[in-house]
């Protein structure tokens, strides 16, 4: 009787058996299969494991979403037209290649100088603009009262500097020269 | 089963949606079940399962072999609630966790006719944290994938790229550990015997 108590499993053999009864040396894996006490330690362990799992499971509250997966990409290039960014990004390197070395300092300078007379004109035209829109669509009386444009007091010559009268420009000095004066 | 799983990795690698949807009407309850018992928090866990269902169907091409897509699919949620644990963490520093939960546990809370059932669930996890609390994390983590998670040894290895025998040394400790809780298994000795 002795002997049999001394064979039985201890807690920490009960564990191994619970996790993996091939761990148990083959003495004790013979004894649990003839003792029933410790057999009903192992199952109970496993079952208490079990039930806990279980409650586990049922103390989750239920998935309320639902997943969505991502928008599918585009699809990507076809071997087909797979070539065309290749040959564009090799055409751009060619052409700052070609300018780098034979751009600027190759140009005629008579060529630049028009370029850049043809750019002045540009920036004069466009304030001829900005000034007749300022005669056509002049502020209001108040907006001068707040800028105090008023009170510097803007007299006649400088307002005739600034806004010219149509006579006195070249262009109607050119109408009246063909005698073609509408005005 | 798993051949099943594995013609729908194949069909999802060639392009085709609806395969990976049939992957996730398989696994999402667990994935979901698995965010939340890391994070005991429903809101964190149909994130944290959004989440891994997007990163698994982006990835699906990395996988190697098909079979093993569901301890695939485990290690990315593990990895992914590991990650938002420690955010968690360092948010909860900067106390700007609190505000957000206690407002969702307010709207829980208030809504009645549950409320029983919810505080009797509520109890249940308290206990689970301060029992999970004793052990390491990778303790910690095998015991849930075996025991709540219910994956047998050779799945958790894979999962955490471990070999067995580390797998059930730790899972050896965890149970030693935990039975020192025996007055929280009392309640499940009664639905044993």
């Amino acid at each position: 009787m002795k002997a049999e108590k001394s064979f039985h499993l201890q807690e920490e053999q009960i564990i191994s058996a619970t996790i993996d009864e091939k761990e148990l040396s083959g003495e004790y894996q013979q004894h649990l299969l003839v003792c029933p006490d410790c057999k009903h330690k192992v199952v109970r362990l496993k079952d208490e494991l079990h039930w806990f799992g279980q409650k586990a499971k049922e103390a989750v509250p239920p998935f309320s979403s639902a997943v969505r997966l991502p928008v599918p990409k585009p699809a990507a290039a076809t071997p087909k037209n797979g070539w065309l960014p290749f040959a564009g990004a090799a055409a751009m390197a060619g052409l700052a290649v070609f300018f780098y070395f034979m751009g600027p300092a190759t140009l005629d300078p008579g060529k630049l100088t028009i370029q850049q007379s043809q750019v002045y004109m540009l920036e004069d035209e466009s304030l001829m603009r900005e000034i007749s829109e300022m005669v056509e669509y002049p502020m209001f009386e108040d907006m001068y009262e707040i800028t105090g444009e008023n009170i510097m007091g803007f007299d006649e010559d400088f307002m005739q500097f600034v806004v010219p009268e149509a006579q006195e420009d070249f262009q109607s000095e050119y109408i009246l020269q063909g005698g073609l004066r509408v005005c | 089963m798993s051949l099943r799983i594995a013609a729908l990795v194949e069909e999802t690698r060639d392009g085709n949606r609806l395969s990976f949807h049939e992957l996730v009407n398989m696994f999402q309850e667990d994935i979901y079940r698995l965010a939340y018992y890391r994070t005991y928090s429903q809101m964190d866990a149909e994130d944290l399962t959004q989440e891994i269902f997007e990163q698994a169907f982006r990835k699906v091409d990395s996988l190697h072999d098909p079979q093993k897509f569901r301890a695939w699919l485990y290690s990315i949620a593990v990895n992914r609630c590991n990650d938002f644990l420690r955010k968690r963490k360092y948010l909860a520093l900067l106390q700007m966790r609190t505000a957000q939960e206690q407002e969702f546990m307010d709207k829980e809370n208030s809504m009645g006719n549950e409320y029983s059932d919810r505080i009797e669930k509520k109890r249940f996890w308290d206990k689970v944290k301060l029992m999970l609390g004793k052990l390491s994390a990778m303790e910690r983590e095998v015991f849930t994938l075996r025991f709540m998670d219910h994956r047998d040894i050779k799945e958790i290895a894979d999962i955490l790229d471990k070999n067995e025998s580390t797998i059930k040394t730790h899972l050896y400790r965890a149970l030693n550990k935990i039975r020192g809780h025996s007055e929280f298994f009392e309640e499940f000795r009664g639905a044993v015997s």
